[in-house]
């Protein structure tokens, strides 16, 4: 492994201040958003870095549900112009599913503040970007243990080899295996996480275009509630990507083993044969089928500290996700956090040491942030997402109350009337108003 | 009176199965599974939410035994984070193998 590749604006003070047994400045676990942002970051102030991925390729292990914001990229990356954007979100829909209808809520508009991608196709392009930076990227390379020595990190071991280093960023993704082994967090919990399974199906552009009445490169972020996850906390999601489309659903973990008695991939495709999706992809073929773990239990499941001596957590990995149920942040989150470690390692290294108390920065950076601002102003909806009437009662009531109002023979009801009848047995007006409080209230 | 829903054009739902959509990836299969299951402590699990949530079907019964093939495996995580008996020993494939994702 040829690891003294010479970046042309490498920092000579820092190389001197380096011991002998160290390779790289920083060593950077898992090459995806957060890992690879963070090597970006840091090897553009001249710091000689190397990122150890597990994949064949960066990206091949890679996998979300569609849809990008694109500030948090534009802000370490400039221009997007030769990203692999798919197409600019300009048309959103949400959309409550029962077994014979939907009620739907859209909105659109000419301006886009996010885009669908393949997380695959993303990544690829950040390791590139990276790599012209000078970054080492070695692929094929699991990385087993972060090594310790007093608590400080001082390196990683792969294969049996160790590579050492003055500082190691976990971005390890969800799974978090090394933060486990260190300590730093519990083992995962199903209480934590949600199931994703998607489908990419392919269409044509054209034919997207015409059956989501779309123009150009406009996209469409598409979420459902109740049917699409068989009625379970989680849902449904479709995006339109070029020649494509992501249609898949999420399904929280804990709740999902009490209840399901489907299997998850039923799901899925009752999901795509229902009316309208059905008529809208058919005639497709799947050209890939691949599942993730989500993070769903926000700051909850974050590490108590974000950092330690000789280390920092970024991304999944630091549980850096936010399901608002129209919508889902994590990529720009992932970004944005490596961008910032990059930047509290880099002031780290000014102060002379990688300690715990230096690289405080970083998890004081992030709270400034609107990462982690985000995540507690919207934390009361996370108090939503975990009861079984807001995926199951909810949708049902809805496309109902809809049922009722467009299908009549000769007399049409009144909206009290509607209500009434399609919460009748439901869910009691205090239940709703409870749930309402709990959405308004906040954290 | 034929109902408006009588008129509605019927289409056949074409479902797909779980092993042709897997079919549709691209893999690179390890030579030694990178999961282990200790199948003696699923005996007495009973609520054996592994074969309806493993995306990839990877679990299956037989005779009332549990069986688990890692070769489809997409590398989620799902299991080892909801087995009930701590029955599973998940580590990622080496030497990138395993599934490839293009998208």
């Amino acid at each position: 492994m040829n690891v003294l590749n010479s970046s042309e604006a490498h920092d000579e003070c820092f190389m001197q201040s380096r011991t002998p047994a160290t390779t790289f400045d920083a060593l950077v676990v898992g090459g995806g958003p957060a890992g690879l942002s963070c090597s970006y970051t840091l090897a553009k102030k001249g710091y000689r870095v190397a990122v150890l991925e597990r994949g064949r390729t960066p990206g091949t292990k890679n996998l979300f549900g569609g849809r990008v914001y694109s500030s948090p990229l534009e802000r370490v990356y400039g221009s997007l112009k030769d990203a692999p954007v798919e197409r600019w979100v300009k048309h959103e829909r949400i959309s409550m599913m029962d077994d014979d209808g939907a009620f739907s809520v859209g909105y659109d508009s000419a301006v886009s503040t996010s885009f669908t991608t393949y997380l695959s196709k993303l990544v690829a392009w950040m390791a590139s970007k990276a790599e012209a930076e000078g970054v080492t990227i070695v692929t094929d390379v699991r990385v087993d243990e972060v090594v310790m020595e007093n608590g400080k990190a001082v390196g990683v071991l792969a294969g049996g080899d160790r590579i050492d280093s003055d500082v190691v960023v976990v971005a390890e993704g969800v799974n978090r295996l090394l933060c486990e082994r260190m300590q730093v967090v519990p083992p995962l919990s199903p209480g934590q996480v949600a199931l994703g399974a998607r489908q990419v199906i392919k269409i044509g552009a054209e034919k997207i275009n015409e059956r989501f009445g779309l123009a150009g490169d406009e996209g469409l972020a598409w979420f459902f509630l109740g049917r699409p996850s068989g009625y379970l906390p989680g849902g449904g999601f479709l995006y339109t990507s070029s020649s494509t489309v992501s249609l898949g659903l999420v399904l929280y973990l804990q709740e999902g083993m009490s209840v399901s008695s489907k299997h998850v991939f039923e799901i899925l495709e009752d999901f795509r044969n229902s009316p309208p999706i059905g008529q809208l992809l058919s005639g497709g073929s799947v050209v890939e089928y691949g599942s993730h773990l989500i993070p769903e239990a926000g700051l909850k499941m974050s590490p108590s500290r974000l950092y330690g001596d000789g280390f920092v957590i970024v991304g999944d990995a630091a549980g850096l996700v936010l399901n608002l149920g129209y919508t889902v942040r994590g990529v720009d989150f992932a970004v944005h956090s490596g961008y910032l470690a990059a930047q509290a390692i880099s002031d780290a290294h000014s102060s002379g040491s990688f300690a715990s108390e230096n690289l405080a920065t970083y998890g004081n950076k992030l709270k400034e942030s609107f990462v982690i601002r985000e995540m507690r102003r919207h934390n009361a909806i996370r108090k939503l997402m975990n009861k079984k009437h807001v995926f199951d009662v909810y949708p049902r009531v809805m496309v109902d109350a809809a049922r009722r109002l467009y299908e009549f023979d000769e007399t049409s009801p009144k909206f009290l009337e509607v209500g009434r009848r399609s919460m009748k047995g439901k869910r009691s007006p205090l239940g709703m108003l409870n749930d309402l409080l709990l959405l308004a209230r906040g954290p | 009176m034929s109902s408006p829903k009588d008129l509605q054009p019927q289409t056949k739902p074409r479902r797909t199965r779980v092993e042709d959509a897997l079919n549709a990836n691209v893999w690179d299969v390890d030579g030694s599974p990178h999961i282990q299951v200790d199948t003696s402590k699923c005996v007495t699990c009973k609520t054996r939410p592994c074969i309806v949530l493993c995306p990839a079907d990877t679990f299956v019964i037989l005779d009332g035994k549990i069986l688990h093939s890692y070769e489809g495996c997409l590398e989620c995580g799902t299991c080892r984070v909801l087995c009930p008996e701590k029955a599973i020993t998940w580590k990622y494939p080496l030497s990138g193998r395993g599934v490839q994702y293009r998208f």
